[in-house]
């Protein structure tokens, strides 16, 4: 039951972000794209910082930074 | 009679409080992008440096949100208090979008933000990173509503002149929510305000790197910052380029300005000038360089579209103004006698009668009806320069932003490039500069803003209501009073402001000033996460 | 045409509800500025004070932001007007109010007995200056402001408004909203605070409650003999929003009454009003703070509503052109408009209700005065 009201609200959410890239993506391309390249620019910052602790845990030793 | 005297200063007033305010505005933009993306960082590794990062960050934010709010609030009731022909005239439209930012996006982030400072022990991490998320959102969706109403300025959109009210009514929400310029300057705002907290956080680590105090904290600060600035500079100089297409089709004496083209050249020769000494008294330049067939392309996207120069652009709206006129004279008419010919009359030429407004003031008497038909050419002739936008400054400003955006892309580039290999300490060249660049992307945005709004000049609302007509009728001394008042209050701001942000960014993330790497102090060693290095 | 009619209508009332929400929270972070210095007789106490609307001050701000953005698109004459008719002490009341967030904010980062204690005046200056000039105004507009519109719209003041604005009725006025900020801002820190901040704040909260009933009867009288407006001429309630060439209006001691003799219902409202202001102080007295925020709540809807009611239809009457006054109908935003944001306000409002009642649940609890010495996250 729990398993079924999960992925019944991330189909909500899903068929939100369509309607909204469809209407946005229709009506404001620049609105899309801040909405795309804000969350990309996020993800990007996010991995920058992963891919630190990982080289940090791969060199082993005092890292220069 | 309007008293050119007292519109000058109330100009001044809003310029001065207007360029203030946004001093602030952008590091808040981004620095809770940058807050929401530490804090994700926190959320998938659970590692306590990043949640002490976004609570440090978070703290600096603090101290920069407080007066963006509080100057804020100046720019919400400054139409009110000093332009009030310009809110009768346009607030039917221009409220609109005011109103739902504080419903919609001030409301959300003002409220979130004291559970984002206050609530990190009351809150469940997914909750916390939740209430931050809203926070970045408000503080974007404030930035898209304010500029969807400025967007209205520079090109209305979405509205009618109605005689009977006197006033532009709101005709299409979505043609205003939509307008080209609005979507094109917020994204264009919004992102140079991730590259000012990009390069905030990126100098201010530097400092720290180049001190070697709090190297882990700085090391991951500055990565996050670099990729964050490295991406937005792209897009800022991307997005200027559809701005100014945007001017090009929409404003074409703001672009002749930006640009200086004072004649139409036969495309696409045009050139891109690099520098000039633009003397507007003359309308000439005094001297110019600039690469010839670079500009055609650049600012058309096309080989065979001339850039209308600006002494042409005089000629060819001279007879808007004789039909603008005509327009304002038979609205009054209209307006006195409700008579059915006189709103005939003003039918035809309605779409030019901000032009008539905007030859008033050289009218005698500002009474459009005492214009003899000898004064008629000298009206003209002042009106049509008018439409020109100061072209000095709108060149200069322009040129001095997009220098600046230039030189971030490389400082950007090269700070992640040595962040990624891990090789920063070695340049302390880039990082010395990096934290002397920290006021310049603020500094740029306001270049931003002089071009977008001198170049507006000499209209409120593009094309329909002059600034000339749109202030207060206030007498000088309440003026004088609330200039001299606002000097003050907002100097002793400022200056507190940079106190508390210097003591703050010395002190560091842990409250005291840092360690060597060598002897890592207590307050590291303790702490998980700093800890569970094997190299340390 | 109806719906335009019913449109303004609608924005009328909600005028009032948004002042009503402006006065409730703000006016309570306002009282609890006020009280700031007479409640916390040191440093820890009035750190402890002002973390009790920590947390919330910034979002009951924008109530007052929310405020300034309805009226321009709801009613644009109206802000184009009043807010230039008051210029200077609209730049008073701007820069006290921008002086809060401020001293909110740094205050308590600099450890220094001056920085601290200047922050504190501001926060007394910031408290009471904007309650009793939002007083002040609203007696103004019942006693009419000189100010009148050329045919293109375009606004002048006839007389400057620095020799009306501090009359004795606007006074009244102004010190009734401040009293009525002192209690809803005590009987935040009753909640929110402990021993002796919470009983020092619950003694002004109830005189404050109890001088608001007073001056609010004494008001009450009072306008019975002040001149009143009212339409010498049929009016039209869907005319074109213009204040231009509208019909007659006339001036006349008592008139503001004239809507509560042809509705008598309408005497509920003024009762509401006092019944919260006595019932409140009762309360408080009775330690049910809780209980007394939102008496104090029912207290300043009454008083705004009851102003309300007295000047209804006009909003902003002008005494030098009472045909240009500023009414509901000639003063409101196109029908386009009000539907717009009515469509707005009907989603978002909720939302906002609900995400503020959570913010407050969060942060629900006393502030406890003794960590406040070294706690780096608080004001």
């Amino acid at each position: 039951m729990k398993t079924l009201i999960r992925f019944l609200a991330l189909a909500g959410v899903l068929a939100l972000a369509l309607l909204l890239a469809v209407v946005a993506g229709d009506y404001g391309p620049w609105y899309f794209a801040w909405l795309v390249g804000t969350t990309m620019i996020i993800l990007i910052a996010a991995a920058g910082a992963v891919l630190l602790e990982a080289q940090a845990s791969a060199s082993e030793r005092d890292v220069d930074f | 009679m309007i008293d050119a005297t007292v519109v000058e200063l109330s100009r001044m007033q809003f310029a001065l409080t207007a360029l203030y305010h946004f001093l602030f505005v952008p590091l808040t933009l981004g620095m809770t992008v940058m807050l929401a993306a530490m804090e994700t960082v926190y959320f998938i590794t659970g590692k306590p440096i990043y949640k002490e990062m976004t609570q440090f960050w978070g703290k600096l934010f603090g101290i920069n949100f407080a007066i963006g709010v509080a100057t804020g609030l100046t720019m919400e009731f400054e139409f009110g208090t000093n332009w009030s022909m310009y809110s009768h005239f346009v607030g039917d439209v221009f409220g609109t979008p005011l109103a739902i930012e504080g419903l919609m996006a001030f409301f959300l982030e003002s409220t979130f933000v004291g559970l984002m400072f206050f609530g990190w022990d009351r809150l469940s991490r997914p909750a916390h990173l939740a209430v931050t998320y809203l926070v970045a959102l408000g503080s974007n969706l404030s930035a898209l509503w304010i500029l969807v109403a400025n967007g209205f300025m520079q090109d209305p959109v979405g509205a009618h002149f109605d005689p009977d009210t006197m006033r532009m009514e709101f005709s299409s929400f979505t043609d205003l929510v939509f307008s080209e310029d609005a979507q094109a300057k917020f994204v264009h705002t919004s992102i140079a305000g991730f590259v000012c907290a990009a390069m905030f956080i990126m100098g201010i680590s530097a400092y720290y790197l180049l001190r070697r105090q709090h190297r882990e904290f700085a090391a991951r600060s500055f990565r996050m910052a670099a990729l964050v600035g490295l991406v937005a500079s792209l897009a800022v100089i991307t997005l200027g380029d559809a701005l100014g297409r945007a001017d090009y089709l929409l404003q074409a004496p703001k672009i002749a300005a930006m640009e200086g083209i004072w004649e139409t050249t036969k495309p696409p020769y045009e050139p891109w000038k690099i520098v000039a000494l633009p003397d507007d008294a003359a309308q000439r330049d005094v001297f110019s360089f600039g690469l010839p067939y670079v500009l055609t392309p650049l600012v058309t996207h096309s080989f065979d579209k001339p850039i209308p120069g600006i002494l042409a652009l005089e000629n060819d709206v001279k007879p808007r103004i004789v039909r603008g006129i005509g327009a304002v004279l038979a609205l009054h008419a209209y307006a006195t006698t409700k008579d059915k010919a006189a709103l005939a009359a003003f039918r035809q030429n309605e779409n030019d009668m901000g032009y008539g407004l905007l030859a008033q003031r050289f009218a005698p008497d500002q009474d459009l009806a005492k214009i003899t038909e000898a004064d008629l050419p000298k009206v003209l002739d002042l009106t049509a320069r008018e439409t020109i936008p100061n072209v000095f400054v709108e060149f200069w400003s322009f040129r001095i932003m997009v220098a600046f955006g230039f030189a971030f892309l490389a400082v950007f580039a090269f700070g992640a490039y040595y962040s990624l290999k891990n090789q920063l300490e070695r340049h302390p060249f880039l990082l010395r500069l990096t934290t002397w660049s920290i006021p310049l992307p603020v500094l740029a945005t306001e270049f931003g803003w002089i071009t977008a709004e001198n170049g507006r000049q000499p209209w409120t609302v593009f094309g329909w209501l002059p600034t000339f007509q749109s202030a207060s009728s206030h007498a000088l001394g309440y003026m004088l009073f609330s200039l001299t008042g606002f000097a003050l209050l907002y100097s002793s701001f400022i200056a507190a402001e940079l106190y508390l942000m210097f003591k703050f960014a010395r002190l560091g993330p842990q409250g005291r000033p840092g360690h060597t790497p060598t002897q890592p102090g207590p307050a590291l060693a303790g702490a998980p996460g700093y800890a569970d290095k094997p190299w340390q | 045409m109806e719906t335009y009619i019913l449109l303004k209508l609608i924005w009328a009332v909600l005028l009032g509800v948004l002042l009503t929400g402006l006065a409730v929270m703000v006016g309570m972070d306002m009282g609890v500025g006020t009280l700031l210095r007479f409640v916390g007789r040191n440093d820890a106490e009035r750190r402890a004070a002002l973390n009790a609307i920590g947390p919330h001050w910034d979002g009951n701000q924008v109530w007052f932001i929310l405020g300034g953005g309805a009226i321009f698109a709801a009613f644009p004459t109206l802000y184009a007007t009043s807010f230039s008719t008051f210029y200077v002490v609209m730049i008073l009341l701007l820069f006290s109010m921008i002086l809060r967030p401020v001293a909110f904010e740094y205050r308590s980062k600099v450890d220094a007995r001056r920085w601290r204690d200047a922050w504190d005046w501001g926060f007394l200056i910031s408290g009471a200056l904007p309650m009793i000039v939002f007083g002040a105004a609203i007696g103004n507009i019942l006693e009419g402001v000189a100010f009148h519109f050329s045919w293109d719209g375009q606004y002048y003041q006839d007389q400057s408004f620095i020799w009306y604005l501090l009359n004795p009725f606007a006074v009244l006025c102004g010190l009734m909203s401040l009293a009525l900020s002192l209690y809803q801002g005590g009987t935040m820190l009753m909640m929110r605070t402990e021993m002796p901040i919470a009983a020092r704040a619950r003694s002004v909260a109830m005189a404050g409650g109890l001088l608001a009933a007073l001056l609010f009867a004494i008001g009450g009288v009072w306008i019975s003999y002040l001149p009143g407006f009212l339409f010498a001429q049929a009016v039209d309630p869907a005319m074109p929003a213009t204040p231009l060439g509208g019909p007659q209006v006339i001036m006349a001691v008592g008139a503001w009454l004239t809507n509560f003799h042809i509705f008598p219902m309408l005497w509920i409202v003024p009762g509401l009003g006092f019944f919260g202001m006595i019932a409140g102080s009762l309360a408080l007295a009775a330690r049910r703070p809780a209980l007394g925020w939102w008496l104090g709540a029912l207290a300043w809807a009454g008083t705004i509503f009851t102003v309300g009611c007295a000047m209804f239809p006009f909003l902003m009457p002008s005494v030098t052109a009472p045909s240009q006054s500023l009414t509901v109908w000639n003063a409101s935003g196109s029908a386009y408009n009000l539907t717009w944001m009515l469509a707005f306000s009907l989603v978002f409002v909720p939302v906002v209700i609900i995400y503020t009642g959570w913010a407050f649940r969060i942060m629900r609890g006393r502030v406890k005065t003794a960590g406040m010495a070294n706690d780096d996250h608080s004001y």
